[in-house]
């Protein structure tokens, strides 16, 4: 057990330097951030000035290792646009986008698995086939659409949920939560909706055929045989074996609501790191945008470690290989 | 506090026609920085106007009036300016503003580190005459200075040394990038960067009250459709820009009205003028035919401005003749006029100059900097094509355009400029003088434009105090680069405001949305 952790945590570390490193590299295309810094009255001799001072003029693999020297002790630098710490504004900007990421993952958690089950269920049914299809709309429409269709109308016709920003926040040491006002917490339902949607029509979708799947099993005929309730063999029995997969794919999207929030913030100026990336991107703003991949790939490969832990943890039969390996 | 706001404001409605309010705004961009001399960006200047205050200011008319300086004059024979600063002005913070500041804010806005320090160029130094009298001594004659400093804000010497920011500071920041203390009508009393800036009145300005805010909330918003829709949803009473698409839409509702105007700065056509062959297209590396001056006039006859600004521009957009807008000092009104849209007369110059099939050629075009820009290079691709001149469209995000037209990548190119000073010198020193890094002049001319006569006449421009004749040269520069066809000036930009019903504000065409000038009714 102790050396899988180890080698996973080795090759987590292999992988994040080799995106750190792509990623460093594709910076010298998105544009040169030095236009964006002086105005429209600069001479040479600012912009050479300027990329001197910001270490621009030293070639790529300097900067890199600088970057890399800087990363390991948690600097990640000064961003260019606002001239503060890349750390201390990653900080600021994280509670946001991960609140709102908690809420889209539990709303598509609980629907998903709740809707699954019941379209698993009574899998002829009207409603079934009516959630089935209209799921289709989730999965096929972009994100950024079903956000603007959300606040055309929720906020411009009917006039019920704010269609921008987070609301009032109350600061809990350095955490600023929407959670404890309630105009924060309205400014949470629409991109929590937006974000949450397409996880939660696969997660809905995964239920449905797992468990359709598992209530062909024998066992599950057995128990039925045996005269259990319907319901005790619903949830107990198939639904228990329904969720292993589940737990994959869910922990794996976890990590792509976080990521794929870049979208849902900037539709809704959702003052979170997602937005905050944008905008580095449009300034080349570089320390910022290093930052944010950074992190990104940091919580990925974190999460892919965690779940092949859980593996390990639910199903005994792994356990049993590895041991049986060594 | 929305609601105990509410209530006063009902209250105050009853006993006077204009009770006070609270304003939300939202615009694209977040100025980056709150320090008023460290990025020299309409963004940043445009809203620091609101806190911060210089000698002079701009009215609703761009007419430059006293604001901390009460009145000024030329020195002698125009040896400098000499300004009476006003007297019993306070910063924000209590502190009192006199000629000690000013001498302090030349010596941080005109640094080495400071982005405005080009304003600074033609000054050898500032005296104090007394508390409240400042010479500011010019290299030679300068009849435009007070005009060209209308945004050199003033800053308190004792906050800034206290708070450790006499110097700006763009590579790390300093206290002034997210504090304030100006002396202007609103003072900031929040500043979350990206995300939200508040604004107060300042109780001890010394001005006359015009509006009738309580408080004032910035919220950057990016995305045109949710700023379209937080301002049909009321979540804010004002938005800057209402896309151009968008504007027919939002003026047919009743909650809102849209604004219109026309904007300082003009979009056109650049050349290379120095570049022997041509860098893109099926003619890459054939002779370059836009030094031919024949061709480049071919181009302005081929380009019909009216349908771009019909079409793209919605109606819009004016037509523009020179490198300036008519709002701007110097305009030539001698040379008002722009080529006719003329196809049959394009093609007669073409086959003059020996294109009498055409050419290909590649079109360099910005796709996020002006309003509609990679529209208006397809309309511009389009038009040439009638002309048998095929254009390679290749448009870009401006963060990488900048650097290609340095590197004189581009056959042609679209470029918009703004005068920083509102005066028609402004873009003859960065697009027509010939390049010169060491003098500085020249910087924008990304085509090499040269002409003797115009780097002759810059120097006199710039010193010349006899308004007739600086004008006459002013005439005779916009003469030889319309002549020449140095560029081809298309349209003039719009400005396109949204706002609620209630609203009543003021549209200067440099873009900046000026506090003190709202009242909500």
């Amino acid at each position: 057990m102790l050396a899988f952790v180890i080698r996973r945590v080795f090759q987590s570390l292999l992988v994040l330097l080799v995106v750190g490193l792509v990623a460093f590299s594709m910076f010298r295309f998105v544009g040169d951030p030095i236009d964006n810094m002086l105005g429209q009255e600069r001479t040479q001799e600012d912009v050479e000035r300027l990329r001197t001072q910001l270490g621009l003029d030293q070639p790529f693999p300097i900067q890199y290792l600088k970057f890399l020297e800087g990363a390991a002790q948690g600097n990640f630098g000064v961003s260019y646009r606002q001239g503060r710490p890349v750390s201390e504004i990653l900080v600021e900007r994280a509670p946001a986008t991960l609140e709102l990421a908690a809420v889209s993952g539990f709303l598509a958690i609980s629907i998903g698995i709740g809707l699954g089950v019941f379209t698993a269920i009574r899998r002829d049914g009207f409603v079934a086939n009516f959630i089935m299809s209209t799921s289709l709309i989730g999965v096929s429409l972009p994100t950024f659409l079903i956000g603007i269709l959300l606040i055309y109308l929720f906020s411009v016709e009917l006039g019920w949920l704010p269609s921008f920003g987070r609301g009032e926040t109350v600061k809990i040491g350095w955490w600023s939560t929407g959670f404890l006002t309630s105009s924060g917490l309205q400014a949470l339902i629409l991109p929590s909706i937006t974000l949450g949607l397409y996880q939660m029509t696969l997660i809905m979708r995964l239920v449905r055929s797992e468990m359709l799947e598992v209530l062909r099993q024998d066992y599950i005929r057995f128990a039925r045989a045996r005269g259990l309730k319907e319901r005790a063999v619903n949830f107990r029995h198939a639904l228990k074996n329904t969720l292993v997969p589940v737990i994959t794919v869910t922990g794996l999207q976890l990590g792509a609501i976080i990521a794929f929030a870049i979208i849902t913030e900037s539709v809704f100026q959702w003052p979170g790191v997602g937005l905050l990336f944008i905008n580095a991107i449009q300034f080349v703003d570089i320390p910022v945008m290093a930052a944010y991949l950074m992190l990104i790939s940091v919580m990925f490969v974190g999460i892919n470690l965690i779940v092949d832990l859980l593996y390990f943890a639910i199903d005994p039969r792994l356990r049993a290989d590895r041991g049986g390996a060594h | 506090m929305l609601r105990l706001s509410i209530t006063t404001a009902a209250a105050l409605v009853l006993a006077a026609p204009a009770f006070a309010a609270e304003f939300k705004w939202a615009e694209t961009t977040d100025p980056q920085t709150m320090d008023p001399h460290a990025v020299n960006s309409a963004a940043v200047l445009g809203f620091l106007n609101n806190v911060y205050e210089g000698l002079v200011r701009r009215n609703k008319d761009m007419v430059i009036e006293p604001a901390l300086a009460t009145s000024w004059e030329p020195i002698g024979d125009g040896e400098g300016w000499r300004f009476t600063l006003r007297q019993g002005v306070t910063f924000h913070d209590g502190a009192e503003f006199n000629a000690d500041d000013v001498i302090f804010s030349y010596e941080r806005a005109s640094s080495e580190q400071a982005d405005t320090s080009s304003w600074f160029a033609p000054v050898s130094g500032v005296n104090k005459v007394d508390d409240y009298t400042v010479d500011i001594m010019t290299i030679a004659p300068n009849p435009i200075f007070p005009d060209s400093i209308a945004n050199w804000m003033m800053m308190d010497s004792g906050w800034a040394e206290a708070n450790s920011a006499t110097r700006p500071d763009k590579d790390q920041g300093n206290y002034a990038t997210i504090n304030t203390n100006g002396t202007g009508a609103f003072k900031v009393t929040a500043r979350e960067p990206g995300l939200r800036t508040v604004l107060e009145p300042h109780s001890g300005w010394w001005g006359e009250v015009e509006h009738n805010l309580t408080r004032a909330e910035l919220t950057p918003i990016q995305n045109p459709a949710t700023a379209v829709a937080a301002l049909l949803s009321g979540d804010v009473d004002f938005i800057n820009p209402v896309p151009i698409q968008d504007a027919a839409r939002l003026a047919s509702s009743s909650d809102v009205k849209v604004i219109q105007g026309i904007e300082a700065r003009v979009i056109m056509l650049g050349f290379p003028h120095q570049a022997e062959t041509l860098k893109y297209g099926a003619d890459e590396g054939k002779p370059n035919p836009f030094l031919d001056v024949r061709v480049r006039e071919a181009v302005a006859k081929a380009i019909n401005v009216p349908a771009i600004l019909q079409t793209i521009m919605r109606g819009n957009a004016e037509e523009a003749s020179q490198l300036v807008s008519p709002a701007m000092r110097g305009y030539s009104e001698a040379n008002a006029a722009r080529p006719a849209f003329d196809v049959e007369g394009a093609k007669a110059l073409l086959a003059d100059a020996g294109y009498a099939d055409g050419f290909s050629f590649g079109l360099k075009c910005p796709n996020d900097r002006y309003l509609n820009d990679e529209a208006v290079c397809q309309a511009v691709v389009g038009m040439l094509a009638q002309i048998g001149v095929n254009a390679e469209l290749d448009a870009m995000p401006v963060r990488n355009y900048w650097p290609e037209l340095r590197e004189d990548n581009f056959d042609m190119y679209l470029l918009g400029w703004s005068p920083g000073t509102f005066d028609a010198e402004h873009p003859i020193r960065f697009l027509a003088t010939t390049p010169n890094a060491e003098k500085k002049l020249g910087s924008w001319n990304f085509g090499d434009y040269s002409n003797a006569r115009i780097d002759e006449m810059l120097p006199a421009i710039q010193s010349e105090l006899d308004d007739a004749k600086r004008q006459a040269m002013l005439d005779e520069a916009a003469k030889i680069l319309q002549d020449e066809h140095a560029y081809v000036p298309l349209y003039v930009q719009p400005l396109v405001w949204g706002a609620k019903a209630n609203v009543e504000l003021t549209q200067r065409p440099d873009n900046f949305f000026i506090l003190r000038w709202v009242t909500v009714n």
